[in-house]
């Protein structure tokens, strides 16, 4: 398909690329670096880049998989529940080999990654989840994202609206909405009927085991900090981040996150 | 050519609730969202007994049938569900059929809709047609369904429907699909009709339906959408449906055109300005809530360039509008003339005109109603009879005129 990735951002000079069929679906695999392997499990839009993960490659080989429907890899229909992607993970994995990784996931790749670790929990050493969704909080309900309107999205990205804008393109830019349209129809398949999260997530996170380091931004408008105290609460050894003047994309707002997080890994 | 020898008129009126102040009519979107406070319950009454006294109008001055839609959270139909104004007509009228157009099943449970149809069937004495939507993208903002399953949920609802109306003389049989299951699937009462009510599936050109549509010997009926394009369905339609074993009947593909008579092209013109203005200025204005994930194909947004309406939705424009679409104002004899070239043009026997538009008043929809079966519809059944008989083959009609080929670029197909 023509223009999978978001051209004005997404520079993956540097990076190995792969591909694997999982399940008869093509996925794309990039890599940089050396050392014990570390996911990055992106979030419902790829349309940020992934530079911030370069931080990490300094010593740790960063594997980043492009979840099915989203940039690079092809469409699988028949992902329509999130606790698909535990089952395309844990067969992505093997072919590659992966035993034991650390996982660093945001928004809804991190709802991925707390199914994924519920599951798979010895096969994880360390985890950071970044503005997750997935736990359903009540108390601090999210806006549910599909309903924010485009016009008004760099405002619930980014603490500085300003930061997020320089993501998007000047003008109309069908290969933008293209990507944009192709990830948002693969995350309603998942999330259409759920934004609140997975109502059964709660009752089953316990099983994650490894030490977790929650991050969030104090101006996060897609997922509210509130409900941090929450995730800390029902994964018992856990620790919470939470930035200042920052908004729903941590990594790629705030300057000290990446580093914050390559520190958690190397501890 | 003159119009086919068995001919059906039929009307359509959408019943819009109209009576909005103007704050409301800044909004950028009537659909979805605009609170239901804006809907004064009496004033609906009246409305409702007002529209269903036209619905009686439309059998006293003997059309065929009255078609009635589906949508919600809108003041656009106040028919969320049709059934329910389906059987008021029946129990109103003798002679009407009422084509309801209609009901998307994936937002029901689909044997609960086939039960429905088959009542208003039997109360009716046969009287019910059905055409079946997928339903636009705003109807997925106000119902528990997940746009990207819903062309699947579509295609499983339909079968389930026509199953449920089978005739069992055995034990039933139960369904297992991959969205519902039934231990038996046994409805009852069964419909008058047999097998079915006539189904007609209701498409904007998307190839997928018009298929299915040819596959499953329904009938076709296109939304309000550009000519070229609902010409290009049909012919897709008349290949696919032989290709299929099912005859391509002209009943098969109404014609459907926005109609306004009156005793001059520029009164009509004149007066028909102000309620079309209301109808595609307003009642279609749906904002935001028309872009919709997983609604259409990845390579289908691309194709339409990330617009998902035509372009005279919500903005007024009378010129540009009849350039493209089926719409007609005039004097008895343009309408009958261009009724005509339309009938031809589709091979057609069943036409279809929306009588009421947007917020016109009652008194016109009676006259329009009225100049349309007494001045209209005699032209075009006068030069029928009076023409020399000569052996009609609406095959050759439905190719695309070449004068035609220039609003391809403007509808982007």
């Amino acid at each position: 398909m023509d223009g999978p990735v978001n051209k004005k951002i997404v520079d993956m000079s540097g990076f190995d690329r792969s591909e694997y069929v999982v399940s008869g679906v093509r996925t794309a695999v990039y890599s940089i670096g050396s050392g014990r392997p570390v996911i990055y499990l992106h979030g419902g839009g790829t349309f940020p880049g992934f530079d911030f993960v370069r931080e990490w490659a300094r010593d740790r080989r960063v594997i980043v998989p492009y979840h099915p429907g989203f940039g690079e890899s092809d469409d699988d229909p028949r992902i329509d529940d999130v606790s698909d992607y535990i089952f395309h993970y844990i067969d992505l994995f093997n072919q590659m080999g992966l035993d034991e990784v650390d996982i660093v996931a945001h928004s809804l790749g991190a709802w991925i990654a707390a199914e994924y670790a519920s599951v798979q929990a010895p096969r994880i050493g360390r985890l950071v989840l970044v503005a997750p969704n997935g736990v359903v909080i009540p108390e601090f309900p999210n806006p549910d994202s599909f309903k924010i309107p485009k016009e008004q999205l760099h405002e619930y990205l980014t603490a500085d609206p300003s930061v997020a804008l320089r993501y998007f393109p000047d003008g109309h830019d069908i290969d933008f909405l293209t990507l944009g349209f192709r990830e948002l129809t693969a995350f309603s398949r998942v999330g259409w009927e759920y934004p609140q999260g997975n109502p059964k997530l709660r009752q089953r996170i316990h099983l994650i085991t490894c030490p977790t380091l929650l991050l969030w931004g104090q101006q996060d408008r897609f997922f509210p900090v509130g409900g941090a105290k929450t995730w800390q609460e029902l994964l018992p050894k856990s620790e919470l981040r939470i930035l200042p003047k920052t908004g729903h994309l941590v990594l790629g707002e705030n300057p000290d996150a990446p580093g914050i997080v390559h520190e958690f890994l190397t501890r | 050519m003159p119009i086919l020898s068995d001919t059906k008129f039929l009307v359509a009126h959408y019943m819009p609730y109209t009576d909005l102040p103007d704050e409301c009519l800044e909004r950028d979107s009537l659909w979805v969202d605009i609170p239901n406070a804006y809907y004064d319950p009496h004033k609906g009454h009246a409305l409702y007994e007002r529209y269903l006294g036209e619905a009686v109008l439309a059998e006293e001055l003997g059309f065929d049938g009255l078609c009635i839609n589906e949508h919600h959270a809108t003041p656009a139909s106040m028919m969320p569900v049709p059934s329910i104004i389906a059987s008021a007509i029946f129990a109103r009228t003798e002679k009407l059929r009422v084509c309801i157009m209609g009901t998307p099943p994936n937002l029901e449970n689909p044997h609960r809709l086939a039960e429905g149809y088959a009542m208003l069937d039997v109360m009716s004495g046969g009287r019910l047609e059905v055409a079946i939507p997928l339903g636009t993208p705003m109807e997925y903002w106000v119902n528990p369904v997940a746009p990207a399953t819903a062309r699947d949920r579509l295609h499983e609802s339909i079968d389930i429907m026509l199953k449920s109306w089978e005739t069992q003389t055995g034990e039933p049989k139960g369904y297992d699909g991959k969205f519902y299951h039934y231990k038996y699937l046994n409805v009852w009462p069964r419909p008058i009709q047999q097998p079915h009510p006539p189904i007609f599936l209701v498409g904007s050109g998307s190839l997928t339906t018009v298929e299915m549509a040819a596959r499953l010997g329904f009938g076709y009926a296109a939304t309000f959408s550009p000519i070229p394009k609902q010409m290009k369905a049909l012919e897709i339609y008349r290949q696919k449906s032989v290709e299929a074993g099912h005859d391509p009947d002209p009943s098969k593909f109404p014609l459907t055109a926005m109609v306004y008579v009156a005793d001059t092209d520029e009164q009509a013109v004149e007066e028909m300005t102000p309620w079309a203005d209301f109808y595609f200025g307003q009642l279609l204005k749906s904002g935001r809530f028309i872009e919709l994930p997983g609604y259409i194909p990845v390579d289908e947004f691309r194709r339409r360039d990330g617009k998902f309406i035509p372009e005279s939705h919500g903005v007024f424009d009378w010129k540009a509008i009849e350039a493209v679409y089926r719409v007609v104002a005039g004097s008895p004899e343009t309408v009958a003339n261009q009724l005509e070239k339309w009938a031809e043009e589709t091979g057609s026997n069943r036409i279809i005109c929306e009588v009421h538009i947007g917020n016109m008043p009652h008194d016109k929809v009676v006259s329009n109603m009225t100049k349309l079966a007494k001045d209209v519809i005699p032209i075009l059944e006068e030069r029928r009879d009076g023409a020399p008989k000569v052996e009609q083959s609406p095959q050759s009609a439905y190719l695309d005129p070449p004068e035609m080929m220039r609003f391809r670029k403007w509808t982007g197909r």
